[in-house]
C-alpha cells in the first residue's frame, strides 16, 4: 500500500497517523478501519483542504459575480427602467400633445360652424331679398300688361257700342219702311232714340 | 445493505501536495470529491450567468428572464430587510444563495453533497459571521455593545438580557452551519436509507414463500424515495434560502444597529 502512494500522501498520511488517504479504494478501506469513528463529515484531517479550496471557489465566484455578473445585471435592469419611464414621459407628453391638437380642432370645427352658420343666414336673407325684388318687378309688369289689355278691351267694347247703335238705327229704320212704307231718316231715328234713352 | 453514510466519505481524486500553516498544521491540497462538487457548483454558476446574461437586452428573451429573476429576487431580498444600504452586501449574499443552492441542486443529481460536508457550512457560516462582526466594528465602533443591550430595557433586566444575547450571537454561526448540515446531511441519509430499503426488501421478496409480500413494502419505498426527492429539491431551495436570509438578518443588526426599522 505504501508503495503506491506518492511520497507527498505518505508524509501527511504520517502526519495524521489515521490511515493513508491516497486513491479511492484504499480511502473506502481505510474507512472500513474506522468505521467506529462515527460520521464521516467528523474526520478532521479533511477539513483543512475541503476549507481552503472552499475559500479559494467561493473567492472566485464571489469576484466573477460581483464584478462582471451583478454589474451586468444591473445595469440592465437600471437602462430598462430608464427606457420604461422615458417611454411613458414621452407617451404622456404626446398624449397632451394630442389632447391640444384635438382641443384646437374642435375650437376650429366650432369657428367653422359659426362661420357657416352666418353665411347661411346671409345668403338666405340675400336671396329673399333678390326674390322680393324681382317678384315685385314682375308685379309691375304683370299689372302693366293687364291695364293695357283692359283698355284695349274698353276701347273695343266702346266702339262695338257705337256699332251697335249704328246697326239698330239702321235696323229701325228698315223695320220702320216696311211697317209705316215711309221713310224716316237718320236724324229721326237718332231723335227718337236719344228720346227713348232719356225716357 | 449499503451503507448510508458512505456517500459522505471524503475520496481523493487528485492528489496535490500538502503545505503546513503555521499553527494549524498539514493542509492537505489534494482535489477531493468535495473540491469537485465545489468547482462543479462554481461553474454551474457562472456558466448560468454566463448563459443568461450573454445577450443582454433590454427586452430580455426567455434565458435572460430566468437570470435576472433570480438575481431580482436576492436583490428584493436583501433590500428589503437592510433597506437600501444593504446594495452593498448583495454581491456576497447573491454569491452565497447561489453557490449553496448549486451545491444542494447538485448534490440531488450528483452523488456528493458538498453542503452535507461540516467542514463547508461551517466556513461559510464563520464567514459570514466574521464579515458581520468586521463590518460592524468598523461602523459602529465602539457602540458596537449595543447589538448585546437593546435599548429601553430597564438596568435589572439587562443583568438577565446582555448574557442571553451574547450568547445568543455566539451561537449563530453555530446554527447557521448545523441547520444547512444537518438538513442535507438527514435528506441524503433518508434518501439512501429508503432506496437500501427497495433493493433489501426486493432481494428478500425474491426468495419466494411468504416473504413475497416485501414486494409491497419494497414499492412502497419507492414511492417514499421519489416523495422524499421533491421533499430535498424544496429543502435544497430553502436551506439556500434560509442561508441567504439570515446573512441578511446579521448584517442588518450592525447596518442599521440601534435603530430597528
Amino acid at each position: 500500500m505504501a508503495a503506491e502512494t506518492t511520497p507527498n500522501a505518505e508524509a501527511v498520511g504520517a502526519e495524521h497517523g489515521a490511515h493513508a488517504p491516497a486513491g479511492v479504494t484504499e480511502v473506502a478501506a481505510a474507512h472500513g478501519g474506522e468505521a467506529s469513528g462515527g460520521l464521516p463529515q467528523f474526520r478532521m484531517e479533511y477539513w483543512g483542504g475541503q476549507i481552503v479550496w472552499l475559500f479559494l471557489i467561493f473567492a472566485v465566484l464571489y469576484i466573477l459575480l460581483a464584478k462582471v455578473f451583478v454589474p451586468r445585471l444591473r445595469k440592465i435592469q437600471d437602462t430598462r427602467a430608464a427606457t420604461i419611464a422615458e417611454a411613458v414621459t414621452q407617451a404622456r407628453s404626446v398624449q397632451a400633445e394630442a389632447e391640444a391638437q384635438a382641443k384646437a380642432a374642435q375650437a376650429e370645427i366650432d369657428d367653422a360652424r359659426a362661420r357657416a352658420r352666418g353665411l347661411a343666414v346671409e345668403a338666405k336673407a340675400k336671396a329673399a331679398a333678390e326674390l322680393a325684388a324681382s317678384q315685385k318687378a314682375e308685379d309691375a309688369r304683370l299689372q302693366a300688361q293687364m291695364d293695357e289689355a283692359e283698355a284695349r278691351i274698353r276701347g273695343l267694347r266702346d266702339q262695338a257700342m257705337t256699332n251697335v247703335r249704328g246697326i239698330a238705327g239702321e235696323t229701325a229704320q228698315a223695320m220702320v219702311e216696311k211697317l209705316t212704307g215711309q221713310k224716316v231718316t237718320a236724324a229721326e231715328i237718332d231723335a227718337a232714340l236719344a228720346a227713348q234713352g232719356a225716357a | 445493505m449499503a451503507d448510508p453514510m458512505h456517500q459522505f466519505e471524503i475520496q481523493k481524486v487528485v492528489d496535490l501536495p500538502s503545505f503546513t500553516l503555521p499553527g494549524v498544521g498539514a493542509i492537505d491540497m489534494s482535489i477531493t470529491n468535495s473540491t469537485v462538487a465545489m468547482l462543479a457548483a462554481a461553474t454551474l454558476v457562472i456558466l448560468f450567468f454566463a448563459v443568461t446574461t450573454a445577450k443582454a437586452a433590454v427586452v430580455p428573451g426567455r434565458l435572460q428572464v430566468i437570470g435576472e429573476g433570480v438575481f431580482s429576487y436576492i436583490d428584493d431580498l436583501v433590500v428589503g430587510i437592510i433597506g437600501h444600504e444593504g446594495r452593498k452586501f448583495f454581491p456576497y449574499i447573491f454569491t452565497l444563495f447561489m453557490f449553496i443552492l448549486a451545491m444542494n441542486m447538485l448534490g440531488l443529481f450528483l452523488v456528493f453533497t458538498a453542503t452535507s460536508q461540516l467542514a463547508v457550512t461551517a466556513s461559510l457560516a464563520v464567514m459570514t459571521i466574521l464579515i458581520v462582526i468586521i463590518y460592524g466594528v468598523m461602523r459602529n465602533g465602539a457602540n458596537m455593545y449595543k447589538l448585546f443591550v437593546p435599548s429601553g430595557v430597564p438596568w435589572y433586566m439587562l443583568i438577565l438580557v446582555t448574557p442571553i444575547e451574547i450568547l445568543s450571537f455566539l451561537l449563530r454561526p453555530v446554527t447557521l452551519a448545523l441547520r444547512l448540515f444537518g438538513n442535507m446531511l438527514g435528506g441524503h441519509v433518508a434518501l439512501k436509507v429508503f432506496a437500501g430499503f427497495v433493493v433489501s426488501l426486493g432481494a428478500l421478496a425474491a426468495t419466494g414463500g411468504v416473504a413475497t409480500l416485501g414486494y409491497v413494502a419494497a414499492a412502497l419505498s419507492l414511492g417514499g424515495v421519489v416523495a422524499l426527492t421533491a421533499l430535498e429539491f424544496l429543502v435544497a431551495f430553502l436551506q439556500a434560502f434560509v442561508f441567504a436570509v439570515l446573512a441578511c438578518v446579521y448584517l442588518n443588526d450592525v447596518v442599521n444597529l440601534g435603530h430597528h426599522h
